[in-house]
């Protein structure tokens, strides 16, 4: 198994005095693993760890049995598509892609009709010839996931790939990762939304403050989930009406009023339900002005699995 | 470590990327204005003889024999007769004597007598022949060489050593070198070939080799350029002969001491944008020390790259005799042999490029600490 896995053993990288990652020990089976946490958490470091590009300063690492500081070898068998916006000045797309494949040993010609390939893949043959430097955000995103893809890795290291996309490229890019998933490669991509990388993943690593909260397949975490309790803001003129009638609902567990009796702080463990209560109170002819989802933000759920459920 | 083809392969195209950057990077592009200085300035010099030339012979040569026969003490129409158009001619009249030709005693007895003055001088396509005439009767005869390729080829030096070794390609390879990797760091670049599957000695020699061919043109190509517009106007025939007899060796081993200084410097300053964020200190640190190199004593100078830089010159920058002060001061060390100072740049450049390779391999991606 250790050839084919990611294997972090008792990781640990300080910056300077500033923590990056913990402890860590993990091992990543192929297929899809998504590497959720807020910002800061420490996503890219273990990414940046295991492709090389920083080094652990306690524990080991190794990529399918490969050490990444040895970028000859580990790089031919990984393709890491960073979260750093910048291109080299000269490059065009189809140079910034192409210009990595001769590294690999193919000839210019081999290079070039495997970047128009994985350029294709990403939806960006059309901007091929124009200066990476003057693509938009999501441009970018995609001409890097179309670098990282293009010598066909067997692992493929992504950070928030899905950023930036517009929806029918993000649904062409998660078919893409499915299908490498499906081959029995490893996709590895970071998130800080949960709920994006919730459908795709075959299993889920959480993580925040350098730390991993929990990780498996994605059931159990999702299940971790549906116990915590989701809050709204409900902004309505007729709040103590609205709130006795939302203290009939089972899945309602708190109800706090906004001190201008204009709003209604609401937490309930079932979303479903909540929306349907919602319409009924709607359709009775009470006048509700506008919900709004408080704790979408995958900080609110770290702070409730790290926190032991206070939020 | 052995070294591989796909590895040598790998370094070419690194190079040939990076060459774009090493020549054309906007940064950089003062590094131009450095190794043309001596050029523009020779072709300026040039341009200035060559109409200086063409003046001076608007109304023909005059034979060097006759030139060569004026003596002091002949009347102006005597030589007029022998030599009837000189390049210039300008006459006067000048109401008393130099001050300094009387004491105050004299000036207050004598009266103020005008004097006829006349400047008149020939060019036999050497030399200029100034002569200076009062009242008819010649009293000065100068004779100064138009060209001298001597001289040009002593200024020359002069130049080479101690702007073009010791300035030009000092901060030019600064700016090439340091570019290189540190350029990457803060254009958050880097990443892009640390992501490659390419071993980091490889990458830090096909950057290496980058710069050394960019400065290696730039710097190397300025000396002949210079070299050529310094011999440019000397057309006589001790020039030509000088040209066919050592121009070649002489321009030869001034390119070779511009690539070297390339190679010496490259390397210092490749390792020190790898381990420095800031090139001001290493730069400032280097300079001093290569700036004072001929203040100190013979063995302390030969542990500079200036010293094996100079030992390859084919001409001594030589330090003027009027200036004893600085003549005590500066005590160059005997010049190493050529071969002795190839090789001693080679091995320190061998030496430092190891130590680079070692803090390569160190690197991290951390643009937020640039």
């Amino acid at each position: 198994m250790k050839g084919t896995e990611v294997i972090f053993e008792d990781v640990s990288k300080f910056y300077g005095e500033v923590l990056g990652v913990n402890k860590v020990t993990l091992h990543i089976p192929p297929g899809i693993t998504s590497l959720v946490g807020p910002n800061g958490s420490g996503k890219t470091t273990l990414m940046n760890l295991m492709t090389g590009l920083i080094h652990p300063g306690r524990g080991s690492i190794t990529v399918l049995g490969l050490s990444p500081r040895d970028p000859e070898q580990l790089m031919r068998v990984t393709g890491y598509a960073t979260q750093f916006d910048s291109a080299p000045r000269w490059a065009t797309g189809m140079e910034f892609v192409s210009t990595g494949l001769t590294l690999y040993g193919y000839s210019p010609t081999e290079a070039r009709d495997r970047a128009w390939q994985a350029l294709e893949q990403v939806g960006l043959t059309e901007a091929a010839g124009r200066k990476v430097a003057g693509y938009s955000k999501g441009m970018r995103q995609r001409v890097r996931l179309a670098q990282a893809i293009a010598h066909d890795p067997q692992v493929l290291v992504l950070d928030e790939p899905l950023n930036g996309l517009d929806p029918l490229v993000r649904a062409e890019t998660i078919s893409l990762f499915r299908r490498y998933a499906a081959e029995g490669r490893h996709v590895i991509l970071s998130s800080h939304v949960l709920q994006e990388v919730d459908l795709i993943s075959d299993q889920v690593i959480l993580i925040a403050n350098g730390m991993i909260v929990a990780e498996g397949e994605i059931r159990g975490v999702r299940d971790e989930m549906s116990e915590h309790p989701s809050q709204f803001i409900i902004r309505c003129r007729d709040a103590s009406r609205i709130a006795s009638l939302l203290f009939c609902e089972d899945h309602v567990t708190e109800i706090k009023m906004n001190d201008d009796r204009l709003g209604l702080l609401v937490l309930t463990r079932n979303r479903e339900e909540f929306s349907r209560a919602l319409t009924r109170i709607a359709l009775a002819g009470h006048v509700i002005d506008g919900v709004i989802p408080s704790d979408e933000s995958v900080d609110a759920l770290y702070e409730y699995l790290i926190g032991g459920g206070r939020a | 470590m052995t070294i591989t083809k796909v590895q040598v392969q790998q370094a070419w195209t690194i190079a040939r990327i990076e060459m774009r950057r090493a020549f054309l990077s906007k940064r950089g592009l003062w590094v131009y204005l450095l190794a043309l200085f001596p050029a523009v300035a020779f072709f300026g010099h040039g341009l200035q003889m060559k109409f200086m030339e063409e003046r001076w012979s608007r109304n023909g040569l005059t034979q060097a024999r006759v030139v060569d026969s004026f003596t002091k003490g002949e009347k102006v129409d005597e030589i007029l007769k022998r030599a009837p158009n000189p390049s210039f001619d300008h006459e006067w009249t000048n109401r008393r004597e130099d001050e300094g030709d009387r004491d105050d005693k004299d000036r207050k007895t004598q009266p103020e007598e005008p004097q006829r003055r006349r400047a008149i001088s020939y060019y036999d396509g050497q030399r200029v022949i100034d002569l200076r005439f009062t009242n008819g009767v010649l009293v000065e005869k100068h004779v100064r060489f138009f060209r001298d390729p001597t001289d040009d080829r002593r200024v020359f030096a002069v130049i080479f050593q101690f702007f073009y070794l010791r300035l030009a390609i000092f901060f030019g390879c600064l700016g090439i070198f340091m570019n290189l990797f540190r350029g990457e760091m803060l254009d958050k670049t880097l990443h892009f070939w640390f992501l490659a599957p390419v071993r980091r000695e490889v990458l830090l020699a096909g950057k290496y080799l980058a710069g050394l061919v960019a400065s290696t043109v730039i710097f190397g190509g300025g000396a002949l350029l210079g070299y050529a517009a310094m011999l440019w106007p000397n057309t006589g025939v001790d020039a030509q002969a000088f040209i066919a007899a050592a121009g070649w060796s002489h321009a030869f081993w001034y390119a070779a001491a511009a690539t070297l200084g390339c190679l010496g410097y490259g390397s210092v300053f490749l390792a020190a944008g790898l381990l420095l964020k800031n090139p001001i200190i290493p730069a400032a640190v280097i300079l001093l020390w290569e700036s004072i190199n001929n203040f100190l004593p013979a063995a302390l100078q030969k542990l500079s790259v200036l010293y094996y830089l100079q030992s390859l010159c084919p001409e001594s920058a030589l330090i003027d005799e009027q200036q004893p002060l600085l003549r005590l001061l500066l005590a160059p060390a005997a010049p190493a042999s050529k071969s002795l100072a190839v090789l001693g740049l080679v091995l320190v450049t061998a030496l430092v490029l190891w130590a680079a390779s070692r803090a390569v391999t160190r690197i991290e991606i951390n643009y937020s600490t640039e």
